[in-house]
């Protein structure tokens, strides 16, 4: 009998350690994942956004959806032309600022302006600019260019603002 | 079947069933071994009824009676807004045994009376707690302060008188940090818990977001636009001085004190993607939290520094997560709606947030961890966003533009006793409760 509760014992030990946490995944970033994308990474190191900055009339802002940071066909034909100049102006250097509309937490919106600002920033080292003369900010919903809410004001607010400095 | 082959058998039923009892009793031991100590948690308890008499005045002193009169509402509101109590008025501090027996009918067991005095240089409180059943002095205690801080002096004999009373810490001496905007730019303001002392701390013309408080109550951390970066800035209440901890380029967002205040998680970019990063008091970084494009922000500690929960909408919208400090063990909490702005409850048991569901509003919840069950605070009452907790854990402080503007509110936990912090032009967002202030 004295064997058995040994056998027992250990059996429990082992059995305590394996469900410690047993309903938990384990590992280092385990969550789950819902695709092959992967974190931008460019070579140069970004340009500081600590500067004056001005609105630069010939490169147009950019327009999103509710929540995403997808570039859609016409915000796509308005980067084209503002990498055209770009690329003809090669000192030029621009902040791309991303901005959100009013809804969702003043946290939540500023990660996604910065991640609309990174996708216009991607897009731009797709077609030649070099990452070295693209800094990026976000303002989150702290900044709109519209006052109001409904979904004019919304749709003019979730943008990315090309400035030059 | 020979006889060995028969013992055999019946060693093995034997074993099975030590086996079972075993496996069961130590499942449920580790079921709780697993989680910390969680305490039940209500707001409303049964109230007990507290008569409050008259601050009998001993200098006589014009000024000394106004004093008296400010003190005595201070802790009569004090009492109230901790809804542990009935207030009954009296007002005689007679605590003769006619005037105790008549309370003792009427259910009453404390009586509190007090005098207040000018010493020629402070103001002194003598603050007396009798039991009306036998007549005695439970607890007497004189606060010495300023004339001009007559406030705090009334908040600390608040405070002592609860924790006297219920053996719970009391608020009073709490305040709220959040940001305006009535002079068109963002700006930090602070407010004691019962909306009266509103201050502005800073004057930048610039935005400013996302103040939070420090465990010890000296500091608040907060971002800033002040040199055209999103950058974290520490404020220090005590040297009126203030100095940027985080200056990565991008976001230097959403930065969440560890319970012993030596460090910081917040969202940083750095040109890149925003993850969670963890830093220390001077900025340098310590460790990088998540590696992704999703977005990971508005992190929050456990009371026991081991976890942290925090939003990701890794899976398509933003849900809460639980991630240990030391990186990993990633865990889902919510599984539905649009979640986020997560506060540890002081306790440890609790997680505030907001949530979103399809066409709806924002509205506060409660996440009770033991029973994984959510509990909906506000209905049809617009956006409700950004809670956190009073220090003693039954009440949030949090946004909501119910009114039709944006402006700071609190509740109990029970979904209870909503008032509206502070009168304040403009709107207002993010509050964060200070700790216990001294």
């Amino acid at each position: 009998m004295k064997k058995f509760l040994l056998f027992a014992l250990i059996n429990v030990f082992i059995f305590t350690m394996g469900c410690k946490r047993q309903n938990i995944k384990q590992g280092p970033y385990s969550y789950e994942s819902t695709g092959a994308e992967k974190t931008a990474t460019f070579d140069d190191e970004e340009p500081s956004t600590r500067v004056d900055s001005n609105k630069d009339i010939n490169l147009k802002t950019v327009y999103f959806e509710f929540d995403k940071s997808d570039l859609t066909e016409c915000s796509i034909e308005t980067l084209k032309e503002n990498a055209a100049y770009l690329i003809s102006n090669s000192k030029i250097k621009i902040i791309l600022e991303g901005h959100t509309d009013e809804r969702g937490t003043t946290e939540y919106n500023l990660s996604l302006g910065q991640r609309r600002a990174l996708r216009i920033k991607e897009y731009y080292t797709k077609l030649g600019i070099s990452s070295n003369r693209i800094a990026t900010i976000s303002y989150g919903k702290e900044k709109p260019a519209e006052l109001g809410s409904n979904e004019l004001a919304w749709s003019k607010n979730r943008r990315v603002e090309i400035k030059k400095y | 079947m020979n006889l060995n082959v028969k013992i055999n058998l019946i060693k093995k039923i034997h074993f099975l069933i030590l086996y079972i009892i075993f496996v069961i009793f130590f499942s449920t031991v580790t079921a709780y071994a697993n989680n910390d100590i969680y305490l039940s948690l209500c707001a409303t308890t049964k109230r007990s009824d507290i008569a409050i008499g008259h601050f009998n005045v001993v200098d006589k002193n014009e000024n000394t009676i106004k004093l008296a009169k400010l003190i005595k509402k201070i802790i009569k509101n004090d009492l109230v807004l901790s809804r542990y109590f009935n207030i009954i008025q009296i007002v005689s501090n007679d605590d003769s045994k006619e005037q105790l027996f008549s309370l003792r009918k009427n259910g009453t067991t404390i009586f509190i009376t007090a005098s207040v005095n000018d010493d020629g240089c402070d103001l002194v409180l003598e603050i007396k707690v009798i039991d009306v059943f036998t007549g005695e002095i439970i607890w007497k205690h004189s606060y010495k302060h300023k004339h001009s801080n007559y406030r705090y002096l009334a908040h600390k004999a608040s405070d002592e008188i609860i924790r006297r009373i219920k053996g719970e810490i009391g608020i009073a001496c709490s305040k709220i940090v959040f940001v305006n905007d009535s002079t068109r730019f963002k700006e930090l303001y602070v407010v004691d818990y019962d909306g009266y002392n509103l201050r502005r701390l800073t004057k930048d013309n610039k935005i400013n977001i996302l103040p939070k408080w420090s465990p010890g109550g000296g500091q608040i951390i907060y971002t800033s636009y002040l040199y055209n970066n999103p950058d974290l800035f520490v404020l220090d209440l005590l040297e009126n001085k203030r100095s940027i901890i985080s200056k990565y380029q991008g976001l230097n967002v959403t930065g969440s004190f560890s319970p012993d205040g030596k460090k910081i998680i917040l969202t940083l970019s750095k040109g890149r993607y925003p993850n969670l990063y963890m830093i220390n008091m001077r900025g340098e970084l310590l460790r990088r939290m998540t590696e992704n494009v999703y977005i990971d922000t508005s992190p929050s500690f456990a009371p026991n520094g081991q976890e942290i929960v925090f939003i990701s909408d890794r899976s398509g919208y933003p849900q809460l997560y639980i991630m240990n400090v030391s990186g990993g063990n990633v865990r889902r909490l919510t599984t539905n709606g649009y979640c986020d702005s997560p506060a540890w409850s002081p306790r440890g048991d609790k997680i505030a947030f907001t949530m979103k569901q399809a066409r709806g509003n924002y509205d506060l919840c409660i996440y009770d961890l033991p029973s994984t069950k959510v509990t909906r605070l506000t209905y049809n009452q617009r956006n409700n966003e950004n809670p956190t907790w009073s220090p003693d854990g039954r009440f949030l402080t949090f946004y909501s533009n119910r009114s039709g503007r944006g402006e700071i509110y609190i509740i109990a936990i029970d979904g209870s006793g909503t008032r509206k912090l502070v009168e304040i032009p403009g709107t207002s967002y993010t509050p964060s409760w200070s700790p216990i202030l001294s």
